[in-house]
């Protein structure tokens, strides 16, 4: 990459701590400038911003309120159906994702341009048409009714909703290594004697993997987040259902600032450990993966 | 295990990639499919391997016909052009993979598949770099990886395609030699695709030379290199003179005089006459004339490095190649510019195309 | 080689069963989650006639949030646009120190709560903020306003542009831009002349979903604008309201718009995604 050619001629580059590699193209400076402006203005300093004022409130207190029965409940709402979405997705997203990618079949375009609709689709209009058709008296909901059980205004119409959200990161994040796996691979496993599913789990799906936890991470990481598309289908009972971005949303509209920064931070914070800690999970896997 | 290959065709799309190739490959026997890039090489083992179908005619293994038989159940062993080796197992795991995959009922216990591998890996030389993954293997070595994978489920027909393909000159020719020994060991029936002539006929009991998804010869390496079936397989075994004449009267004549050619003669009409550098004789010029029934031609280059020599001669405005031991050479004190008498002793006539 | 690689190998492929089972699974999958709740909108939004869908949609509180809604996408994204160009630019024509650093940032409104987003400004901004007193004093208000609103529009929407253009103008290199240079071009004819033509529709591409979520986004909003109606409502939170109020038909109508909307979006990436692959596959991980 380094333009510099070796020759009597040519100097090396004087040696040292250099922000900038040589270069003969114009418009660092400005673009740089600017850019490292904006990002200060629109991000890092409000979220700066936050974290101090959280620090102001004061470790005592900051415990308090993240640790009362209502928040931690709100937590394990919105962490656990996150996660569960996401498993859930890990599933039926590779499913969509290998037919896309491996099969022909009338309408497959149409499904695959479909797949990213979540992510064009407003979340306010995504929660009522969940929470309409899942509903008592919904398409869905109707049948789980004359079945005995509750989707919406439960933790499983929460559960729904981030399973609609998630759906196209895993999907999006698989398809392309499924599309890059070698035939051959495949083929050598069949020709050494290995059954379809031998194949897949043995072969293939250690080589999706690196992807699929990424695909999880993504909208586990959205799903934590996510507010639209859940407060309707949610209903929002307290210790039930309730989820930790409303519960911020709620303090705020009490003009609590101080709980709401508090509990806006400490999702923040769980959430960075949690990516974290799949990081590292994903580290592992790919470190026995190629190297 | 013997291999019977009856009419087999296929076509992509409009597309003809095997034209109806029939052939019985012998049990045990080391057979090379060569032919040019695109001559249905690698599509008719795949077929044998069972990984493709073929749209007509079959494939049969000691008389039973393969056409129900998934390439799993097939015992075949398959090296891959490129290797095709699991990059997330170590050498170790992707060759115990074939015995780790069987049925319950037929597996190994875990103690004799280590046995296994460690024996495979032993003969191909890789024991200490069982614990390696693929990547951290040179061309070589995973070729050896890809060869002990496909050997441990002990096959009953070993498919290799362009085997030596991706790999630099030295390591392909320590390689050749290395497979040859462990062919003359095991004697499981092998057919190794190749588009390189040298290595088919150094390497093979038997040699099938392929063109535009058809079979054009089948015979020993010697066979085929003496005795061609067509310009085609002349041309394709390499190291070859073409010289434009013409036969009238069932004899072939280039610039007037008769050629003594081997074969047939075919029709009056303009011809080539093949011949192959080693069988171009030269002999010293008298001073008076061309002597009867040979031509004249002057060196235009010489190349006497090696215990053999290459000379370039102009031949009536043809350039022709000849080969001669170093002894001849200095025997005859040719030079470059000095004229010298050409004489052929074997040589094949076919009609020009077109 | 044929495009496809994994149609031509029929030896290994799973089993038609199995093939019809898995190709049976997604399509009832996406049906229940994806094409459902799309036509669930429509037909609420119809339940009532094409009258009351009218209605809904002509009301001067809806009209009103859909003026606002356009305003606010018309001031976001041209900014965002102009910052993916920097940034993109800075980024995969030089090499400098920190720049997977920068990276990470610049993807981070991407891993913060919309609710969050929103949140960080009234902090700043709120009756109660840092700044609020102050802004109080001078009669500025950017909270439970329209500047508010336009604010955290922008952070949710901050990294669409960027992310399309960095993997793709990395990929492109730098070589033009030299070749450009040493012909003597100025660095923004080199821009204007060279790189804009390459990256047109990478930038069209992300411009577009840019929009999408621009136009669409409700967590961030809501918790600034304040929900006045006829002031800060902006189309995904009248549909909140209107929902809230039990004012169905109304509240779906508006969300039908916004469907259209998304469904537009999807055909117009689709097009894109299909006949600029190449120009735009840099992105796609
Ligand atoms: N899956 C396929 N689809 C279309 N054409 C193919 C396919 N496989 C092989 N071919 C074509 O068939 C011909 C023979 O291919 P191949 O058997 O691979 O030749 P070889 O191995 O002798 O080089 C080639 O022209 C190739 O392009
Ligand atoms: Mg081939």
């Amino acid at each position: 990459m380094t333009a510099v050619a070796s020759g009597a001629t040519v100097r090396p580059a004087k040696r040292g701590w250099s922000f900038l590699a040589p270069t003969i193209l114009p418009g660092f400076g400005t673009a740089f400038g600017f850019t490292l402006a904006y990002l200060c203005l629109i991000v890092l300093i409000p979220l700066g911003h936050m974290a101090l004022r959280a620090a102001d409130v004061g470790w005592d207190r900051f415990w308090a309120i993240t640790l009362a029965p209502r928040v931690l409940h709100a937590f394990y709402v919105s962490f656990g159906c996150a996660l569960a979405a996401a498993l859930i997705n890990a599933v039926f997203g590779l499913v969509v994702a290998w037919v896309l990618v491996r099969y022909r079949f009338p309408g497959r375009r149409l499904i695959d341009a479909m797949v990213d609709l979540p992510f064009a689709l407003p979340t306010s209009v995504a929660g009522i048409a969940l929470t309409a058709i899942y509903a008592p008296n919904g398409w869905i909901g109707a049948l789980a009714k004359a079945a005995g059980f509750k989707i919406a205004f439960t933790p499983i119409g929460i559960v729904i909703a981030l399973v609609f959200v998630g759906l196209p990161f895993i999907v999006r994040t698989v398809e392309p290594v499924l599309q890059d796996l070698d035939a051959e691979v495949e083929e050598a496993a069949a020709s050494l004697g290995a059954t379809r599913w031998q194949t897949f789990i043995k072969v293939l799906l250690p080589a999706i993997l690196p992807a699929l936890i990424t695909g999880v991470a993504l909208a586990f990481a959205r799903g934590v987040g996510e507010y639209g598309s859940v407060i309707f289908i949610a209903g929002n009972i307290p210790a039930v259902s309730e989820i930790v971005p409303l519960l911020i949303v709620a303090r705020l509209e009490q003009y609590d600032y101080a709980g709401a920064t508090v509990i806006a931070t400490a999702m923040m914070g769980v959430s960075f450990l949690m990516l974290l800690g799949i990081n590292f999970l994903q580290r592992w896997t790919r470190s026995r993966h190629a190297r | 295990m013997a291999i019977e290959i009856r009419n087999v065709e296929k076509t992509f799309g409009a597309f003809t990639a095997l034209g109806g190739v029939s052939l019985d490959v012998r049990s045990g026997e080391l057979l090379a499919l060569l032919g040019p890039s695109g001559s249905g090489k690698t599509t008719l083992l795949r077929i044998i391997a069972g990984l493709d179908h073929a749209d007509a005619g079959e494939v049969s293994f000691d008389g039973q016909d393969t056409r129900d038989r998934a390439a799993r159940d097939r015992k075949v062993g398959f090296v891959f052009q490129h290797y095709a080796l699991f990059r997330h197992m170590t050498v170790f795991d992707n060759v115990a993979f074939g015995l780790r995959v069987k049925k319950k009922a037929e597996r190994p216990a875990e103690m004799d598949i280590r046995r296994r591998v460690g024996q495979l890996l032993e003969m191909v030389q890789l024991s200490h770099l069982a614990s390696r993954y693929p990547s951290q293997l040179s061309g070589g070595q995973r070729q050896r990886v890809a060869l002990a994978r496909a050997l441990a489920i002990e096959p009953k027909v070993l498919l290799l395609d362009e085997p030596f393909g991706a790999l630099d000159a030295k390591v392909r020719k320590d390689l050749r030699k290395w497979l040859r020994h462990l062919h003359d060991d095991m004697h499981i029936t092998s057919i190794f695709v190749t588009h390189d002539q040298e290595e088919a006929l150094e390497l093979a009991d038997r040699v099938v030379v392929m063109n535009h998804g058809q079979i054009i010869q089948v015979g020993t390496p010697a066979e085929v290199y003496d005795t061609p079936a067509d310009s085609f397989v002349f041309d394709f075994l390499g190291g070859v003179n073409r010289l434009n004449g013409v036969i009238e009267g069932g004899v072939a004549r280039l610039d007037g005089k008769a050629v003594r050619v081997d074969g047939e003669v075919g029709p009056n009409g303009p011809a080539v006459i093949y011949v192959r550098p080693h069988q171009v004789e030269l002999d010293v010029a008298p001073g008076d004339g061309v002597p009867e029934g040979k031509w004249s031609a002057r060196v235009s280059s010489l190349h006497a490095a090696g215990p053999v020599a290459r000379l370039e001669l102009d031949l009536a405005g043809r350039a022709l190649e000849a080969q001669l031991s170093r002894d001849r050479l200095s025997d005859l004190a040719l030079d470059v510019g000095s004229w010298c008498t050409v004489d052929f002793r074997h040589a094949r006539v076919f009609p020009a195309k077109n | 080689m044929p495009a496809d690689p994994h149609s031509r190998r029929p030896a290994v492929g799973e089993g038609p069963v199995t093939r019809l089972a898995l190709i049976g699974l997604a399509i009832l999958f996406l049906a229940a989650f994806l094409a459902l709740p799309l036509a669930a909108v429509f037909s609420q939004a119809l339940a009532k006639g094409f009258g009351a869908f009218l209605k809904g949609l002509t009301d001067p509180d809806a009209l009103s949030a859909i003026q606002l809604t356009l305003t606010v996408a018309a001031i976001a994204v041209p900014l965002n646009l102009v910052f993916g160009v920097a940034a993109s630019w800075a980024i995969a024509k030089f090499n400098f120190r920190g720049k997977s650093l920068l990276l990470a940032l610049i993807d981070l409104p991407f891993s913060v709560s919309p609710v969050i987003s929103g949140l960080v400004y009234v902090l700043l901004f709120g009756l109660h903020g840092s700044f609020g007193p102050w802004l109080r004093d001078h009669g500025v208000q950017i909270i439970f306003a329209v500047p508010g609103v336009v604010m955290a529009t922008v952070f949710v929407t901050f990294p669409f542009v960027a992310r399309e253009l960095i993997p793709l103008m990395q990929e492109q290199g730098v070589e033009d831009e030299e070749a450009a240079i040493v012909l003597g071009a100025s660095g923004w004819q080199t821009f204007r002349l060279v790189t804009l033509p390459n990256i047109r529709w990478g930038l069209l591409y992300g411009v577009l979903l840019c929009n999408a979520r621009a136009m669409g986004e409700f967590g961030a909003v809501s918790v600034v604008s304040g929900h006045i109606r006829g002031k800060t409502n902006t189309m995904p939170l009248h549909v909140e309201i209107l929902y809230n109020e039990y004012n169905f038909v109304a509240a779906f109508a508006v969300a039908s718009l916004l469907a259209l909307l998304a469904l537009v979006t999807l055909a117009a990436k689709a097009i894109l995604e299909w006949r600029f692959a190449d120009q735009i596959a840099a992105a796609k991980r």
